[in-house]
């Protein structure tokens, strides 16, 4: 077993930090990610510049405006999948860390997506509203990763987004149902607040199942 | 002793995958042998970290693993190769050799030199900037068992690490173990018996969760004397028992 690596295959020393951040963001399809981000952003302009939001009727405007950050907050949950399973999670104190950063970085990038999608447009609601919404699906999602595994992280969003879609339609008062609460209603970010610390802190804690998994 | 486990047992439901199991074990290389579903993956995924035992007691390169900062330095001093590797299609194999490296906290200075002889070892050299979605299986398994030598682990777990590797490569993997036995403990879990009878100084063999039997493949070739069926004297050792287990 003796070849010799061609003098240019061989990275020379580096910072481990930048190194080891890339190469995690790299196995979670960060730069996918961000397109589909991207995809959502366009897809929210479209909606907010032609006549599909009317701004007569909140609850209307706000089920439509759901289904793209469930979108944007699906990706986030999927994106926290681990690819290289039971070898990765027997490394170092390194992973948590990753795996938080990676979670918080795509949040950031979800809502300024959105953000610059409603650039121009008239987003019911404001953009506070929407940042509250994203991170609460967000938070769902990457509970819904620890507990299913990332594959299926988009199963919790999106279920969430079903009965908040009802609520919204119902009019439900509830705090958990954020969606369907006013940007100025302090339960509704509690709650949503608490989902994405929730998340956030069990994704970076104990990263997303794996099948087979259980430790 | 860099592994030393007492009645250590782990469930899944009803099911007792490991079933106290003694075992104690130091530098060199040691073979779990047994059929499917003897409980070698469990036990093994024990001494890696990834799983809980449900009752008994582990000491992993002299540090109790139940501590969350002993477990850490453990895990750093482990190299482990699953059963089911995981990949990211787009790493090359250097990306992927560095990555592991880079998490189990080696100097930076020391990466690439390590990722370079790692990559070497495992004789993908020539496919170092190759996509590991363009490689063979066999090619797969052995960029896992590049990942899991690189930070020189004083533990290394291997779980069917031959599967998919061809006879040639096989027979260079024995080698590559026994050289990597010299000063650590390596742990091969397999049902290919050839690969124990070659590589290791010592094997246990499980069947339903249990040690069977615990000695040298010279004693296990012993017990097949006049019993048991295969073709080779190992795998008459290894019929015997099993057969004697099952009795």
């Amino acid at each position: 077993m003796t070849r010799t690596i061609p003098e240019a295959d061989l990275a020379g020393p580096r910072r481990t930090g930048p190194r080891l951040t890339r190469l995690h963001l790299m196995s979670r399809q960060v730069p996918g990610a961000l397109t589909v981000l991207a995809c959502c952003a366009a897809l929210l302009w479209i909606v907010l510049h032609t006549h599909w939001i009317r701004g007569d009727d909140h609850a209307a405007d706000q089920q439509i405006l759901l289904l793209i950050e469930d979108g944007a907050a699906s990706v986030v949950a999927v994106a926290a999948r681990n690819p290289f399973g039971e070898s990765e999670r027997t490394t170092g104190r390194l992973l948590p860390l990753l795996r938080l950063g990676a979670a918080l970085l795509l949040s950031a990038a979800a809502v300024g997506a959105l953000v610059l999608g409603a650039v121009a447009g008239r987003l019911p609601g404001g953009w506070f509203e929407m940042l509250r919404d994203v991170a609460g699906l967000a938070g769902a999602g990457l509970i819904t990763a620890a507990a299913v595994g990332g594959a299926l992280a988009w199963t919790g969003p999106l279920a969430y987004t079903v009965v908040a879609e009802f609520a919204l339609m119902e009019d439900w008062q509830t705090p958990w149902m954020w969606p369907a609460r006013p940007a100025h209603d302090l339960g509704a970010w509690l709650c949503a607040g608490l989902a994405f610390a929730a998340g956030t802190a069990v994704i970076a804690a104990r990263g997303p199942r794996e099948t087979g998994g259980d430790s | 002793m860099n592994i030393e486990i007492t009645d250590l047992t782990r469930r899944f439901g009803r099911t007792r995958a490991v079933d106290c199991v003694d075992l104690t074990t130091g530098t060199g290389v040691f073979g779990l042998l047994g059929p499917n579903g003897a409980g070698k993956t469990s036990l093994l995924r024990m001494l890696a970290t990834v799983i809980r035992p449900s009752s008994g007691s582990m000491r992993l390169l002299e540090q109790d693993p139940a501590g969350h900062g002993p477990r850490r330095e453990i895990r750093r001093k482990l190299g482990y190769l699953p059963q089911n590797l995981g990949y990211y299609p787009g790493f090359t194999v250097v990306e992927f050799v560095e990555y592991f490296a880079l998490l189990k906290e080696m100097p930076p200075r020391q990466v690439p030199r390590a990722v370079a002889a790692a990559v070497e070892r495992v004789g993908l050299g020539d496919k170092a900037k190759a996509k590991l979605r363009t490689l063979s299986g066999g090619m797969l398994r052995r960029a896992g068992i590049a990942q899991a030598i690189v930070n020189e682990p004083e533990l290394l777990l291997f779980d069917e690490p031959t599967a998919g590797l061809d006879p040639e490569q096989r027979v260079e993997f024995r080698s590559l173990v026994r050289e990597l036995g010299q000063r650590s403990t390596v742990v091969v879990s397999t049902h290919l018996v050839e690969d124990v009878g070659a590589a290791c100084a010592e094997v246990a063999l499980m069947h339903q969760g249990r040690i069977a039997f615990q000695g040298t493949p010279d004693e296990l070739v012993a017990r097949g004397a006049g019993h048991g069926t295969g073709d080779a004297p190992l795998e008459r050792g290894y019929s015997a028992v099993l057969a004697a287990a099952r009795a």
